[in-house]
C-alpha cells in the first residue's frame, strides 16, 4: 500500500527554486533512506512534506494515503500521522517540553477525534518512552531544547516521535552529532517504530546509521531532484565514491 | 488652550472643599501649582509615546457615587485578607470586607487623614506633575491603610476599582499606604470598567513608605472599559532592608499608563518593578520606570514585556538613577517588545544616570516578532497554529510575572490567554 507519494514537486524558498520536479513513492512498511549532498534541497523536502507554509509549491502533488497533503496546515498533517525531525530542532525558552509534549499529543488525538490523555497516562506514556530512549525524564521538565547538547536534542527528538506514534516519520540528520552508543539507542528507536504500517525517510550522510536501520530503498538526492534509486548497496558505493561519479 | 479646562478644575475643587472638610488648603495648592505647569502633552519628553491628547481634548467632570449597585466582579484572589470595593472612585463598605484586616492593621478613610495628617497629603504638591496635581486637587475615595511594626499581612488586600463608566467622568483616586518595620502587606489592585462605559478617566496615584525591613508587594491588573483612559502613579519610599516588588498587566482602556516612582533611601534595600502590556488595535499602553539610588548597596531590577497587535502602541520608559554615593548599587531592566504587525509599535527609552563609579548596571531592549521556526516546530508536532502563538506569548510574558505568588499567576496567565484568543490570528 502507498504511504506517501510525490509526483513532479517544484518548491520554490523565496524566487530559488530549490526542489526541481522531485518523484518519490514509499510503501507502508518501509524505510527509504535520502542522501545528498549539502544543499541539495532535502531538508526542504522534508519541510515541504510536514507544512512548512513560507515554503511555496508552485507544482506537483503531495498525497499521503491518497490525501493531498498540500491541502493541509502543519498540525493537520502531523494528526494525519506526519512527524518531521528536525536537522536543527528549535530552542523555545519558556515552555517546558512537557508540556509542549502533551499539548501536541493532545492535538493529534483532538484531530484523529479522540479523547484527551489524562496528565497520569500521558506522564506512563512519557516515562516509558524516555527510558527507552535512555532519556532523564528531568530534562524534560527543562524548556525545549534550552541548553541541551546537540546529542541531546536529537534524542529528544526521538522521545517525541516516540510518544506521539507516527504512521510516517521524515528524520532530517537525526544520526548527525550522537555519539556512538546515543546513535545505537537512537537506532533503536527507529527499528521501534518500523512496522507493517508505517513507513520512515531517513535523510542521512552517513552509512553508519544505514547499519542499524537498513533500508529497503537509498536515493540520491541532487540539485532538487532524485536522480537515482537502488538497494541498500547504493548507500555502501556512494561511500566509497562518492556523489560525483555515482549520480 | 487649557484655560477653559482649568476654570473647569477650579469650580470642582471648590466643590469638593466643601464636601470633605479640610481639604480645601491642599487641593488649592495643588490647583495652583496644576496651573503653573499646565497638564502633559506630547512635547512633554515624559510623555512623547503617550496618547496624552484626550487631557487637553476632554474636560472631564467628576464622577458621580452610584445608587445601590451590584458589582459581580469576582476578586483575583479567592483566598484574600480583605476586599475594598470602590465604585466610580468611592468607597463602598457594603461590597467591602475587611473587617477583620482591621484587628492587624489600621485602614480609614482618606478624608480622616487631611485633617490628621495634612503634609503628607501635601508631598506631591511639589515634584508632581499636572496629572499628579489634579490628583492632588480633585482626589475623592481613597485609604489609607498603615501596617505596625512586625505586622505581616500574608494574604493579599485587593483593591477593586469599579467604574460605571459615565461619558467625561473622572475619578482620582488616591491610597496611602505606611508599612511598619519589618512588616509587610501585598495588595492587588484590580480596574475594571463596565461593559458599556464609554471615556472615563480613572487617575490614581499611591504613596507608600516602606520602613526598615518592611515589605510591600503590589500587583496591579488593569482592565478598564474600551474607550477609557488610565493613569497611575505609584510613590514609593524605601527604608534600609525594605522591598517595593510590583507587577503591571495592562490589558484595558484606550490609553493607559503606569508610572512607578522609588526612592531607594535606605542600604540594603530592594525595588522591582514588573509589566505586561497588551496593545490591541487602537490602544496605547505606557510603563515609566523611575528609580533612584540614594545610598549604597541597593538593588533594583525591571522586567517588562510588551505586545502591541496592528495599531496598538506600547512604550517602556526606564530611568534610573545612581546618586554619587550610592556605590555597589545593582540595578538590573529588561525589556522586550513583540509585534504581531507591522502597523503595530513598541518604544523604549532606557536611561541611566549613574553619578557612582562601583556600581553593577544592566539593561537590555530587544523589539521582534514571534518565532516563526518555534511556530513551525509546534505545529509540526500537532498544536495547531492559534495555540502554538498562545504557547510562545505565555512563554513571552511569563518572565515578567516571576515574581507573582501562584494564584495569582495563573489568574494572570488565563487573562493572557484570553487575550491571545480574542486576536484570533493563527
Ligand atoms: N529560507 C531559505 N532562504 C533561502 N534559501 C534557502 C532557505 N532554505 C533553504 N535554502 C537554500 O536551499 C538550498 C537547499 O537547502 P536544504 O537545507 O534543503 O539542503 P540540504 O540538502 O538539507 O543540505 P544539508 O545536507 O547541508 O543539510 C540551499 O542552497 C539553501 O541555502
Ligand atoms: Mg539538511
Amino acid at each position: 500500500m502507498t504511504m506517501l507519494k510525490i509526483e513532479n514537486l517544484h518548491v520554490q524558498v523565496g524566487t530559488t527554486e530549490i526542489i526541481k520536479g522531485l518523484n518519490l513513492e514509499v510503501k507502508a512498511g518501509e524505510v527509504h533512506a535520502i542522501m545528498g549532498p549539502n544543499g541539495a534541497g532535502k531538508s526542504t523536502l522534508a519541510s515541504t512534506i510536514a507544512g512548512r507554509d513560507d515554503y511555496e509549491v508552485t507544482s506537483g502533488s503531495v498525497t499521503f494515503q491518497g490525501k493531498d497533503l498540500l491541502d493541509l496546515e502543519s498540525h493537520e498533517r502531523a494528526g494525519e500521522g506526519i512527524f518531521l525531525g528536525f536537522q536543527y530542532p528549535v530552542e523555545i525558552p519558556g515552555v517546558s517540553n512537557l508540556n509542549f509534549l502533551r499539548t501536541a499529543l493532545n492535538g493529534v488525538r483532538k484531530y484523529k477525534g479522540e479523547d484527551e490523555m489524562s496528565a497520569g497516562e500521558f506522564m506512563k506514556l512519557v516515562r516509558a518512552k524516555a527510558s527507552d530512549l535512555k532519556m532523564d525524564v528531568d530534562m524534560l521538565k527543562r524548556f525545549v531544547n534550552v541548553g541541551f547538547s546537540g546529542g541531546e536534542k536529537k534524542r529528544n527528538e526521538m522521545v517525541q516521535m516516540a510518544v506521539l506514534d507516527p504512521k510516517f516519520a521524515v528524520l532530517d540528520e537525526t544520526d548527525s552529532g550522537l555519539d556512538i552508543d546515543a546513535l545505537r539507542i537512537v537506532s533503536e528507536g527507529i527499528n521501534a517504530q518500523r512496522r507493517d504500517d508505517t513507513a520512515i525517510l531517513l535523510i542521512t550522510h552517513y552509512q553508519r546509521l544505514l547499519d542499524y536501520v537498513q533500508p529497503d530503498v537509498v536515493h540520491v538526492l541532487a540539485d532538487g531532484q532524485i536522480v537515482k534509486s537502488g538497494g541498500k548497496e547504493l548507500a555502501l558505493e556512494l561511500e566509497e565514491k562518492g556523489y560525483a561519479d555515482v549520480a | 488652550m487649557q484655560e477653559a479646562l482649568f476654570e473647569n478644575y477650579e469650580k470642582q475643587v471648590w466643590e469638593l472643599a466643601g464636601i470633605v472638610p479640610g481639604s480645601e488648603g491642599v487641593r488649592m495648592r495643588a490647583f495652583k501649582q496644576a496651573v503653573k505647569l499646565g497638564l502633559p502633552t506630547k512635547r512633554d519628553e515624559d510623555w512623547r509615546y503617550s496618547d496624552v491628547k484626550f487631557l487637553n481634548d476632554i474636560s472631564f467632570s467628576i464622577s458621580k457615587k452610584p445608587k445601590a449597585i451590584e458589582v459581580k466582579q469576582a476578586p483575583l484572589s479567592q483566598n484574600y485578607a480583605a476586599r475594598l470595593v470602590f465604585v466610580n472612585g468611592y468607597f463602598d463598605e457594603d461590597l467591602s470586607d475587611y473587617a477583620e484586616l482591621l484587628e492587624a492593621v489600621n485602614v480609614r478613610p482618606l478624608a480622616n487623614h487631611f485633617t490628621s495628617n495634612p503634609d503628607r497629603v501635601d508631598e506631591l504638591v511639589e515634584g508632581g506633575d499636572g496629572v499628579a496635581l489634579l490628583n492632588t486637587a480633585l482626589m475623592i475615595g481613597g485609604m489609607v491603610i498603615s501596617v505596625p511594626a512586625n505586622t505581616v499581612i500574608e494574604k493579599p488586600v485587593e483593591i477593586l476599582n469599579y467604574s460605571t463608566g459615565t461619558e467625561q467622568s473622572a475619578s482620582h483616586i488616591r491610597h496611602v499606604l505606611e508599612i511598619g518595620e519589618a512588616a509587610s502587606l501585598n495588595i492587588i489592585e484590580h480596574f475594571v470598567g463596565d461593559a458599556i462605559s464609554g471615556n472615563y478617566w480613572n487617575n490614581s496615584v499611591i504613596q507608600a513608605r516602606v520602613s526598615e525591613g518592611g515589605s510591600l508587594t503590589h500587583h496591579r491588573v488593569q482592565e478598564e472599559g474600551a474607550h477609557a483612559f488610565h493613569t497611575a502613579k505609584a510613590h514609593v519610599s524605601l527604608d534600609a532592608g525594605a522591598n517595593y516588588s510590583c507587577s503591571n498587566l495592562m490589558l484595558g482602556a484606550k490609553v493607559s499608563r503606569f508610572e512607578g516612582h522609588v526612592k531607594v533611601m535606605g542600604e540594603d534595600a530592594r525595588a522591582t518593578i514588573d509589566g505586561v502590556a497588551l496593545a490591541g488595535k487602537d490602544q496605547s499602553h505606557d510603563i515609566l520606570t523611575n528609580v533612584r539610588h540614594m545610598v549604597p548597596g541597593s538593588t533594583s531590577d525591571q522586567v517588562v514585556r510588551t505586545i502591541a497587535d496592528a495599531f496598538g502602541k506600547t512604550a517602556f520608559q526606564g530611568k534610573v538613577i545612581v546618586d554619587k554615593d550610592a556605590q555597589e548599587t545593582e540595578a538590573d531592566q529588561s525589556f522586550k517588545a513583540l509585534l504581531f504587525d507591522r502597523r503595530g509599535e513598541a518604544n523604549a527609552k532606557p536611561e541611566l544616570e549613574i553619578l557612582a563609579d562601583d556600581v553593577k548596571c544592566s539593561h537590555g531592549a530587544t523589539v521582534g516578532e514571534l518565532d516563526e521556526k518555534a511556530i513551525f516546530y509546534l505545529t509540526s508536532r500537532g498544536v495547531d497554529p492559534v495555540t502554538a502563538r498562545q504557547i510562545l506569548v505565555s512563554a513571552f510574558t511569563a518572565d515578567a510575572f516571576e515574581r507573582v505568588d501562584d494564584e495569582l499567576k495563573t489568574v494572570i496567565a488565563e487573562k493572557v490567554a484570553q487575550w491571545m484568543t480574542e486576536r484570533n490570528i493563527g
